[in-house]
């Protein structure tokens, strides 16, 4: 068996697997017997990240066409086979990665592992089937514009990322989406989907020698196509911070404001620390956004923060949505907020509450198996190895109030605006003072 | 409820957890779950929006915000850092049947943490000057609801199918009630409904049944029920014939048609399963009958969807389709025919078996953590009976083909059914 080598590592009270197939296949395994369910997620090194400006969409079309034909099964048979044992298979493309998914009982699962090999493989990518996807996401891309938030997410994104990939939508844009075609999807595949390319994360009930046996099964004879030519990396610009405002004007009920900056990639020392500040400021009922803005002010219903975490450049956005005569007051008191980031000084028990509550939240993320295959598959696509899950808990010990100022300091400089909400909003927020 | 449940639930020998019922008469469910990370308590309570008078819309929901607002000896906000500050999550909802507030956290915590969950829901002060404030987070929570058009065309499919029972009403409430109504009565909503007889407390997790059970009885102990005005729930007449009704909404960029038949409530908690079955098998996946011949053969949709949902007096069985407005009377006229098909045709072994094992799955896959686990003995402990919950794979397994056919011949008639159209408004 071309099983190249297999350590067992014991993480936070679990045994992770790690096998590495002679072609290239990282396969890691969590037995956990608690329920009879098997999930497996394989993570595929791609996604938007990869994908040029001219073709933004082409890893979310590629997920949409990909499980709707192989040389021998139609789209019809695939599904048949999956629902007839009331598995979930499926396939979605994120920023960093794309994902092929599957969920079944434990007796069903080498069966659709089986299936999945072929899919992944040998995929027919019919050209009915592109058409129709193609023409699904043109209308998916349309609706995105009935909904304030996504709006104003996505014009936040093109304005800081400029023409890194990062800046578009997965589903691309109309321009770009409409122009995809079967020999795109054709390339794609065969540029990505490649063994030494991949990571399988299996977890469930099911014996850890026996889900890497079954891999080598059923992907072990897969040889990369072209030995000598490794997969391109990706084209990523270098961005230069150049805040900047932007706005639409909707008739809608309620204004979206947000305030977003340029933060860094997981890699980078700084990451922990904005990890913190993201959870200090919005993450739960008790959060200084929540507190602030909405318990003692009544502005928002919902009001938080996010910042992601990327291979590349992240981003770090507070938002909140208001009645149209707050627009003002809402961006300035979320300017308020991250600008205090930089000037005072989280106290001890206020940083020691924000590490227990990011702990705490990472814990319980990871309850189900499919929740467990993610996030270690995703760390080894990443590049940070399964052993992060560890190095996760000492680099938020290692963050003190000193090191959450500076880093606050060096990125809450100026923020890029977004706004989307009615003529009288717009009017307001353009006399922000922020 | 339980004396109108059908009798074809044999005796409940298969229910894992323990179910007991304190002095006062609160029910507690519990389940040890040794891999568990954390333990979740899930308090709920039959105050949901069917507990309001029609001038009360919207209370229970916005009551359901006040709670949090504290105690005489949690001020505002304390017990939201005492449950985060150590790690744990903590949140509720409010729906028509039910409101509920659960803590996620960790076993050792469980001390400190369950008796001031239990302290918010019996004591809740409402404080009056919290209570202007908090009613603006309300209001910008209508606001953003309107800014969604799914949810618009949801409520407005609910007031075209329960023209007199309160499920018709929006669980948020609207403006100008919340406007109208004061501290003192919403405290007198809180102490007539927050009473032992109406509510379930559910603990699942790694931690000890002796140590639940005393926690639970310390904390949770209540002072006399308040008077409350209450509201007439009629019974609701059937539908008669094709309730149409059409929305123009600004922004649209595709049309919605919505399509609603009622179905029995948890006094038939048999055919609500069977009609369950019929909705995937409707629009479950990929080869179910709409799928695959609106959005994959004919092309007509962006997406078709069904739904059930099992709700105490009057469940209820929808159909969705996402579509150009071009095509809205084709498609709704094939789902018309489709459903016809169903009533006059009993589907194969090989359909019915690939939708029992779909949703048999699904039920195993939406049982898998602690959290789950809670919610559902929950809500069926609120609005019938927690061992029935468990049941549903059993019932599921035994309908046959020609059972089904009656369902869909006596309840989703291609005649009698509510309609919700949402276009784009001109200009």
């Amino acid at each position: 068996m071309p099983v190249k080598h297999s350590v067992a590592h014991l993480l936070q009270n679990r045994t992770v697997h790690r096998a590495v197939l002679e072609n290239g296949i990282v396969i890691l395994t969590v037995e956990n017997p608690a329920a009879d369910i098997v999930a497996g997620r394989i993570f595929v090194q791609a996604g938007g990240r990869y994908e040029s400006p001219e073709q933004a969409g082409l890893s979310h079309l590629m997920a949409s066409v990909i499980t709707k034909g192989t040389d021998r099964l139609s789209s019809q048979e695939i599904a048949e086979r999956v629902e007839s044992v009331g598995a979930s298979l499926g396939a979605d493309a994120a920023s960093d990665y794309c994902l092929m998914s599957l969920k079944t009982v434990s007796a069903d699962f080498a069966e659709m592992l089986e299936l999945m090999a072929e899919i992944m493989r040998s995929p027919s990518f019919p050209t009915a089937e592109v058409e129709l996807e193609r023409r699904l996401t043109l209308q998916g891309i349309r609706s995105m514009q009935e909904q304030p938030f996504s709006i104003a997410n996505s014009q936040l994104r093109q304005m800081m990322y400029q023409n890194h990939p990062y800046a578009l939508p997965s589903l691309g844009t109309e321009e770009t989406a409409s122009q995809l075609t079967q020999a795109d999807l054709q390339r794609y595949h065969a540029t990505y989907f490649r063994p030494e390319n991949l990571v399988f994360s299996i977890v469930g009930r099911i014996a850890s020698e026996e889900a890497i046996g079954l891999v080598d099964r059923f992907f072990g004879d897969w040889q990369p196509l072209q030995l000598n030519a490794p997969v391109p990396p990706p084209h990523l610009p270098t961005l230069m911070p150049y805040p900047d405002r932007v706005v639409t004007v909707q008739e809608t009920q309620q204004a979206i404001v947000m305030l977003g900056y340029l933060a860094v990639a997981v890699n980078s020392p700084d990451h922990m620390a904005l990890k913190l500040l993201n959870t200090y400021l919005g993450n739960g009922l008790s959060s200084r956004l929540f507190v602030e803005l909405r318990e003692k002010r009544g502005l928002a219903y919902e009001v938080s923060a996010f910042y992601p975490t990327r291979a590349d450049v992240s981003h770090f956005v507070a938002y909140m949505g208001t009645a149209p005569e707050n627009a003002a007051i809402a961006l300035e008191g979320l300017r308020h907020e991250v600008d205090r980031l930089r000037t005072t000084p989280l106290t001890d028990d206020e940083l020691q509450s924000t590490k227990n509550k990011l702990l705490g939240q990472y814990a319980l993320g990871k309850q189900t198996n499919a929740q467990i295959a993610q996030i270690f598959g995703w760390y080894e696509t990443l590049g940070l190895g399964i052993d992060f899950d560890e190095r996760f808990q000492q680099q938020v010990a290692d963050v003190t109030v000193e090191i959450a100022q500076e880093v606050a300091d060096r990125y809450f400089i100026e923020p890029y605006v977004s706004l989307v909400g009615s003529e009288k909003a717009a009017e307001l927020a353009a006399k922000a003072a922020i | 409820m339980i004396a109108l449940l059908k009798a074809d639930f044999s005796p409940f020998d298969d229910f894992p957890a323990h179910e007991y019922r304190l002095a006062n008469g609160l029910t507690l469910i519990y389940q040890q779950l040794p891999a568990s990370p954390a333990v979740v308590v899930d308090v709920w309570v039959r105050a949901g929006a069917i507990a309001e008078p029609d001038a009360w819309s919207g209370m229970a929901h916005f009551l359901e915000h006040m709670i949090f607002k504290g105690t005489d000896r949690l001020p505002p906000g304390k017990f939201d850092q005492i449950i985060e500050n150590r790690g744990g999550l903590t949140n509720a909802a409010t729906s028509y049947d039910y409101a509920h507030y659960y803590i996620n956290t960790a076993a050792s915590d469980l001390p400190e943490t369950l008796p001031c969950l239990a302290d918010l829901l019996v004591n809740a002060a409402i404080p009056d000057e919290e209570f202007g404030l908090e009613r603006e987070v309300v209001l910008e929570e209508i606001r953003q609801s309107q800014d969604d058009p799914d949810g618009l065309g949801f409520q407005a499919l609910m007031e075209s199918v329960y023209r007199q029972h309160p499920y018709g009403r929006p669980i948020l409430g609207d403006p100008e009630t919340l406007m109208a109504r004061s501290p003192e009565e919403m405290r007198c909503f809180h102490r007539a409904h927050y009473q032992p007889e109406n509510m379930t407390v559910v603990v699942v997790g790694d931690v000890g049944w002796e140590s639940v059970r005393e926690e639970v009885e310390k904390s949770f102990s209540f002072g006399s029920p308040a008077v409350c005005p209450r509201p007439t729930i009629w019974a609701e007449p059937p539908m008669t014939e094709i309730r149409r009704q059409e929305l123009a909404l600004p922004r649209l960029e595709q049309a919605r048609l919505l399509m609603a038949w009622v179905a029995p409530g948890v006094e038939d908690m048999r055919t609500a399963y069977g009609l369950d079955l019929l909705s995937v098998l409707l629009a479950g996946g990929r080869t179910s009958r709409l799928v695959r011949e609106l959005r994959e053969a004919r092309q007509l949709v962006q997406d078709v969807g069904s739904g059930f949902s099992l709700q105490r007096d009057s469940s209820l069985f929808t159909i969705t389709a996402w579509l150009e407005p071009q095509h809205l009377g084709q498609v709704e006229a094939i789902i018309g025919d489709r459903l016809a098909e169903l009533a006059a045709v009993a589907v194969s072994e090989t359909e019915l078996n690939r939708y029992k094992r779909l949703l048999c799955n699904d039920y195993a896959f939406s049982t898998e953590t602690a959290g789950q686990v809670a919610g559902l003995y929950g809500y069926y402990s609120t609005i019938a009976q927690a061992r029935l919950s468990v049941r549903y794979p059993g019932v599921i397994q035994s309908f046959q083909p020609e059972e089904l056919r009656q369902l869909a011949c006596q309840y989703l008639s291609p005649l009698r059914y509510a309609a919700t159209v949402l276009l784009p408004s001109l200009h």
